[in-house]
């Protein structure tokens, strides 16, 4: 399809003034809340992620409990918590499983032609989109959460610190945040390729291994940890995660610098892939 | 029944492989999403050497069979995956006039690009990474046969709860990956509950840990048990899917909105 190009750019131009600015903003609340309430709506699929969170931590707690029982000398076991990292991936799967797929909708909206009647619009769609990921994302860390809790009050293993649950849950959002806008820009790709699924694949297995998704990047060779933790993805899951084992005031600054830093460099990236897709997309048709 | 089947598999992959650019990178996206769980795992045994006296050896056999099995049922049998969307959306009907069993047109009417990725990864994880010989081709060959019975069968098995609930789409699509999850672990962590439901719901424990048993140790017994649970898997799905179809038959069946 074709759209009338000046139109349309001129619907998607950046916010200039502080009324602007003032308008982005209320639409950014005003779909937050509408994607927290289409979560909520969808309750019984929320409790099937709940489901699956309580089944894949069944399996990954099986797996370090086992790990710690054997206590192989000469391995990094020295290096692990009593009772190994069940709580670690506790909640680095509950930040991953948090993530809403915001990235199908944009996909199936941009191949489908369905964004076609937003650019008409005077709100920007992808600010939009982005924000209701947010909310339904706020939701399900809730849910997930609440889960998570339950699970651990019933295992019986210590528990962390107050404190450490505070900085897992502000890098938790934070981080949380973070996925939403890498699965943005992947689904942003669509306006060059028919599927994202391979390029959010590699991303999604990227996520897991050098955010240190099953352990801590601490646990990989040096030279590798140093890579990990420069990259979104140590911001995405690592930092909330390491809180539960080391928590400090300057892990919890380091980490907060990094999901700050991070987040500004995604949503500048989303909005100049978008900005390019947006182009490409009127000067050729969909 | 085979010819028919067989034409419609190579016309699904046909399909699948005329628009080029989106096969090879759906096939390898697959491969380097794979390549980057192997490194995982590499790194957790580069560090701790064990889980519950299994290696990383005996995970490469683990793997090797499971992305072998989910590959091979992907481009053999892909419409396995979706099968509960397609029975809500009636799309059976269609099937139902014509004289051809109508299960495997359900299974062959679909082929998914990915699993080659998976396919060509397994294979070469087992031929190069999980300690096999030349002497264990009959049995590899007899493992994968089993396992992808087995992993077939239980994904019908899943998808047949469509013809009884309208909710089945979702919810078998999440059991399916339910049982990849636990295919992808060693045996040696599933105790107790979790290894009950390894054995029963989600047969993790007859598509890989039952057949790995049976590679490192080849005996009547661990052969027999890898025999016994393929065929037990496919008599119970074929099962679920008649009575269903005797169902949808009758019109009870329910239809998605």
């Amino acid at each position: 399809m074709r759209f009338t190009s000046m139109s349309l750019a001129q619907t998607e131009r950046a916010p200039r003034a502080l009324g602007d600015l003032r308008s982005e903003t209320s639409i950014a609340f005003a779909a937050l809340g509408f994607g927290a309430r289409q979560t909520i709506a969808a309750w019984p699929v929320l409790m099937g992620r709940c489901l699956f969170y309580v089944l894949i931590m069944a399996v990954f707690s099986a797996l370090w409990d086992t790990v710690w029982a054997e206590r192989l000398s000469g391995t990094h076991l020295v290096s692990l918590p009593e009772g190994g990292l069940a709580i670690y991936v506790g909640v680095t799967e509950w930040i991953t499983l948090s993530i809403v797929s915001v990235h199908l909708r944009l996909e199936d909206d941009i191949r489908s032609g369905a964004l076609e009647p937003h650019l008409t619009r005077p709100r920007s769609y992808l600010t939009q989109k982005v924000f209701e990921a947010f909310g339904g994302m706020l939701v399900r860390m809730a849910a997930l959460g609440a889960t998570g809790l339950t699970m651990l009050a019933l295992s019986g293993r210590a528990a962390p610190d107050a404190s450490a649950f505070a900085g897992v849950a502000v890098l938790g959002v934070l981080g949380g945040a973070i996925g939403v806008l890498i699965y943005a820009l992947v689904g942003l790709f669509a306006f060059w390729l028919r599927r994202v699924l391979p390029v959010l694949m590699v991303v999604q297995k990227m996520m897991f291994l050098f955010g240190g998704l099953f352990a801590p990047v601490t646990l990989y060779p040096d030279w590798l940890e140093r890579i990990c933790l420069i990259t979104p993805f140590a911001a995405h899951i690592f930092y909330a995660g390491y809180m539960t084992l080391e928590p400090s005031v300057e892990l919890f600054a380091q980490g907060l610098g990094w999901a700050v830093l991070w987040l500004a460099t995604l949503a500048f990236a989303c909005a100049s892939v978008w900005r390019a897709g947006l182009a490409r997309l009127l000067r050729e048709g969909g | 029944m085979l010819s028919t089947y067989w034409a419609q598999t190579i016309a699904a992959n046909r399909m699948a492989f005329a628009d080029r650019t989106n096969f090879f990178l759906q096939a390898g996206g697959m491969l380097v999403n794979n390549l980057f769980f192997l490194l995982l795992w590499f790194l957790f045994f580069a560090g701790f050497r064990s889980v519950g006296g299994w290696q990383l050896q005996d995970v490469a056999l683990l793997l090797g069979l499971i992305m072998t099995i989910v590959g091979a049922s992907g481009v053999a049998f892909g419409g396995y995956r979706d099968m509960a969307a397609t029975i809500l959306r009636g799309e059976t009907d269609v099937l139902l006039t014509q004289p051809k069993p109508i299960l495997p047109r359900l299974l062959a009417r679909e082929t998914i690009a990915s699993g080659w990725g998976d396919f060509v990864n397994g294979l070469i994880l087992l031929a190069f990474a999980a300690g096999l010989s030349w002497s264990d081709l009959p049995f590899v060959a007899f493992a994968l046969l089993a396992g992808l019975t087995v992993y077939v069968s239980a994904g019908v098995s899943f998808a047949s709860m469509a013809f009884w609930f309208a909710g089945a789409r979702s919810f078998a699509r999440d059991l399916t990956d339910f049982l990849i999850l636990m295919s992808s672990y060693p045996g040696s962590i599933f105790k107790g509950a979790t290894q009950v439901i390894a054995y029963t719901v989600l047969p993790a424990g007859f598509v890989v840990l039952t057949p790995v048993a049976m590679l490192r140790d080849p005996r009547v017994e661990t052969v027999a048990a890898v025999a016994a649970g393929a065929l037990g898997y496919a008599v119970v799905a074929w099962a679920l899917f008649e009575l269903g179809l005797r169902q949808y038959r009758r019109g009870s069946a329910p239809i998605a909105g």
